[in-house]
């Protein structure tokens, strides 16, 4: 199948008026980051501390603020999880932004974002499971593998750990058990079900996950992070300058900081933070993007011992339209690849897929409108030599 | 067939058989979850290596009196003046020569200056940092064993930069006891008592009229084991945990949790000679400074006899002492820098939404490939599928975790995969619109496209080689399965693919379903 006769649209006509919407863009992303909202880092560059809970029945992220005003840490961030095929509303994610009471020197800060966290549990649950605890029962929504075997085994000898797995695969599948009656479906045996609602309650609360970072280590990560990409853009340049020129390799490095620029405007004024994963996707659109670049690259240094004499603006136009099919079906695949991610991901993988959403449009934007003219301005300015490089 | 084509066919059907041979049979085993998939806790600690110079530097103070007074040197005092650094305080300007060989002789990690009234020593820079290094690596190794104790699958104890170390455990859901259990320095002293327990301080002195005797220390007692109060105990210890020769978990005379011990002959020599000689008096056993229990001795405990620890322990803490005191103590302090705990249902969500938004996306990708490049389109799917089962027969060799980034590397990968087949058949088109034949319309298509893919993925893999030179953890997990999937995809992509074309295509097709 064709998608099209191979066109001649004079892309490059357009350079001066994409080049200054360019500047635009990033002018206001660079003045939102710096002068208005930031980057909003999360717990991994940041420090402090981030809980992932589930509750067993729905409550809205104003109920849950409510809850920890009462206890002075009104600022925290309240997020609800949208999980796909459950109800919604069980699933939040919590951020303390009170600033650690940090009386003690540094090295105490990743104990005062723990005890943070501890206030924001204590709060949430509320008076939840006291009268149970002072009977001795167990959280059966918190317990943990090894106590729940121990208990199951002393009541069931021998049949304690398998028993026990029974239960945890449910909560683990499910998030949280809501019922004694929902275990009935985990083939335990009627005795160990009765034991069970004797001896344990079902807590309000689980907590998913629990991550807490220190100041030390945010730093580092923050710095890693700078140092592995400045590197792995130094080497993307020298490689680009040895297989074509070193203009090709300058601009193929140029075109990627503004890649990484424009989704990072993009992204801060969508109110999202910025994480690991969040790198990972951003490497992935530099991915792409240096792909198309040297894609289009390649067919300029093609085009030139085809089209000896002519001007590089038109060898490049020519090369723009003969890649253009490729272009089109190639970022539309990709976009199609991460509308699924986007669409069916889940709450994790959601913020990647939504940058990459982004960077694939802008990805092809890039390399057609910015990394040709800084070749053909850098071959302007500083004259050319005869001859490209294979 | 034809000749050139057998050797391809073979290479190929071999890649095939050894991905799946080291992939087979697909599961945890064999491709591992990150933590970030599977749960468990991750945790980066700082060895305070400050202590390892604090206990050499008190060692010294001790040594230079000792070598000062066997060597009828005259001096008033020797002080701790800080980190590494020692003065002898007293006049020595007469005996300056003769200190001055000591100090060659004895103390040949430390520097030494001499004024009128005093000598300055302070502790030689490289072997301050040989005994930093020195502590970090042993604490290292003491975490280890005691993550080993706990019967953790595929734990990692890793150390980090000049002073940090990770320690990753996948599938742990109790957090407080694994830093508990990491955390407690282990060590363990039997001292006697000489007055307590007290209610506190005040009390505890009143038959030394207020002062600690220069041969005694204060400990209190944990109140997790139920020991309030204050002790007054000798301060050099009978017998320590190094002393130790086998430990085990016990139960003692009514039932309760409780640790057993023998002691080295050594160390049970004097546990024999000393219980011995204080029949009737308390014997304090301290743990990290803090009394566990003070059991009276009741008869002289013979060399090979061993005793019993008991201190109200539950089963856990007992275990975990066994554990810890098998495993040594920590040459240094330790603190937290960072924790943090995936519970496995997070980890299985993630899981299970990652799969799904994955073969939602590759089945898109090849219905669409199907769609758009028909016949030709198959042979993409073929290219694309093998190129996933590279990546798992190499992930499972490498032993390397699949994590969340990792799978947004694997979404690159497919992409530039995706591409590599898109350049190839698009350059057919165009030289069919050129009027060449078919055969030979493939192969310049092939070979025309190649420089391009072999480019892009290069350039795409020197960074990612960057990336896990220099990233952490999860970035690290992006770089590589990026760089194995582009590393597989020069291969399907282009030789795989190719093969496919010259095997279905006959040369003298005249048509081309593309």
């Amino acid at each position: 199948m064709q998608l099209f006769k191979t066109p001649s649209i004079r892309f490059l006509k357009y350079k001066y008026v994409a080049l200054a919407i360019t500047a635009a863009i990033v002018l206001a992303g660079v003045l939102n980051i710096t002068a208005f909202k930031g980057l909003k880092l999360g717990v991994d560059f940041g420090e402090g501390t981030l809980l992932r809970i589930a509750l067993k029945s729905p409550a809205t992220e104003g109920q849950l603020r409510d809850l920890l005003k009462s206890v002075d840490l009104g600022k925290s961030q309240v997020q609800r999880s949208e999980k796909t095929g459950s109800e919604t509303g069980r699933e939040f994610q919590i951020r303390a932004m009170e600033a650690a009471s940090t009386k003690g020197n540094e090295a105490d800060q990743l104990e005062a974002h723990e005890a943070l966290a501890d206030k924001i549990i204590t709060a949430l649950l509320g008076d939840d499971g006291k009268a149970e605890k002072a009977r001795g029962l167990i959280d059966l929504n918190t317990v943990d593998e090894r106590t729940l075997t121990g208990l199951l085994e002393s009541a069931f000898p021998g049949s304690g750990p398998d028993a026990a797995l029974k239960v945890l695969s449910y909560r683990n599948r499910e998030g949280i058990i809501r019922d004694f009656q929902d275990l009935s479906g985990e083939g335990l045996k009627p005795e160990v079900q009765t034991f069970l609602k004797d001896r344990t309650y079902l807590g309000k609360m689980t907590i998913l996950s629990r991550e807490t970072v220190g100041p030390q280590v945010g730093a580092d990560l923050r710095r890693k992070a700078v140092q592995a990409t400045i590197w792995s853009l130094l080497g993307m340049l020298v490689y680009i300058a040895l297989r074509f020129r070193l203009e090709y390799g300058v601009a193929a490095v140029f075109t990627l900081f503004q890649d990484v620029l424009i989704t990072m405007t993009v992204y801060s004024f969508t109110n999202r933070e910025i994480n690991l994963p969040i790198i990972a996707g951003i490497l992935t659109i530099v991915g792409f993007s240096i792909n198309d670049t040297i894609v289009i690259f390649d067919r300029v240094r093609e085009n030139q011992k085809l089209m000896r004499g002519k001007p590089l603006e038109e060898i490049m136009n020519v090369a723009i339209n003969q890649c253009l099919g490729r272009t089109i079906i190639t970022s539309g695949t990709v976009f199609l690849t991460v509308g699924a991610l986007f669409l069916f991901g889940g709450d994790v993988i959601n913020d990647f897929a939504f940058l990459m959403l982004i960077g694939t449009i802008e990805g092809v934007y890039s390399t057609v409108y910015l990394s040709c003219p800084v070749v053909l301005f850098w071959q302007k300015w500083f004259g050319t030599k005869k001859g490209g490089r294979r | 067939m034809k000749k050139n084509l057998q050797w391809k066919v073979v290479l190929t059907v071999a890649v095939i058989a050894l991905a799946i041979f080291l992939a087979y049979p697909f599961n945890d085993a064999k491709i591992r979850r990150g933590l970030d998939l599977k749960g468990g806790i991750h945790l980066t600690l700082q060895v305070i290596t400050d202590d390892s110079i604090n206990i050499e530097t008190d060692q010294e103070v001790t040594r230079l009196e000792e070598l000062f007074k066997k060597n009828s040197i005259t001096f008033s005092k020797v002080t701790k003046e800080g980190l590494g650094r020692i003065a002898v305080q007293g006049a020595l300007a007469d005996q300056e020569s003769k200190t001055r060989d000591l100090f060659e002789q004895y103390s040949r990690d430390w520097d030494y200056s001499f004024t009128a009234d005093r000598a300055n020593l302070t502790l030689k820079p490289l072997a301050a940092q040989f005994l930093r290094d020195q502590s970090v690596s042993q604490a290292k190794e003491t975490i280890d064993n005691r993550i080993n104790g706990l019967g953790v699958s595929e734990p990692l104890v890793q150390t980090q930069g000049k002073d940090k170390i990770i320690v990753e455990l996948p599938g742990v859901d109790d957090p407080e006891r694994v830093k508990e259990l990491i955390k407690v320095t282990a060590v363990l002293e039997w001292k006697l008592v000489k007055a307590g327990p007290a209610p506190d301080e005040a009390t505890l002195l009143q038959a030394t009229n207020g002062q600690v005797p220069d041969d005694a220390e204060i400990v209190k007692g944990d109140p997790k084991r139920g020991e309030g109060g204050f002790y007054l105990v000798d301060k050099v210890a009978v017998v320590t945990g190094k002393d130790l020769r086998t430990i085990r978990r016990t139960t003692d005379e009514w039932n309760n949790p409780a640790v057993s011990f023998t002691l080295n002959a050594d160390g049970g020599a004097r546990f024999e000679q000393v219980t011995g000689a204080n029949i009737g008096k308390q014997i304090a056993i301290i743990l990290d400074k803090k009394v566990q229990s003070s059991p009276v001795v009741e008869s002289r405990i013979a060399r090979a006899q061993g005793g019993v620890i008991q201190g109200r322990f539950d089963a856990q803490t007992a275990d975990d002492l066994v554990v810890v005191l098998k495993a040594g103590a920590l040459p240094a302090g330790i603190k937290y820098l960072e924790e943090r705990t995936i519970g496995p249902a997070l980890g299985a969500d993630s899981v299970r939404q990652g799969l799904m938004a994955g073969l939602v996306a590759i089945v898109a990708v090849m219905a669409f490939m199907v769609f758009f490049y028909r016949l030709s389109g198959f042979n993409a799917v073929a290219a694309l599928l093998l190129n996933v089962l590279i990546l798992f027969g190499a992930l499972a060799y490498f032993k390397a975790a699949l994590t969340l980034p990792g799978i947004a590397g694997i979404i690159l990968s497919i992409g530039m995969a995706v591409d590599a087949n898109v350049l190839v058949f698009e350059r057919i088109k165009e030289e069919l619109a050129l009027g060449k034949g078919v055969a030979s319309a493939i192969s310049q298509g092939f070979s025309r496209a190649f420089s391009a893919i072999f480019d892009s993925n290069l350039t795409t893999i020197i960074s990612a080689i960057f990336l896990f030179q220099f990233g952490t953890g999860p970035i690290r997990g992006y770089a590589v399965t990026l760089t194995i999937s582009l590393v597989a995809n020069l291969f399907t992509a282009v030789f795989v693919s190719h093969l496919l074309f010259d095997l279905m295509v006959k040369k003298s097709a005249k048509k081309l379903s593309i």
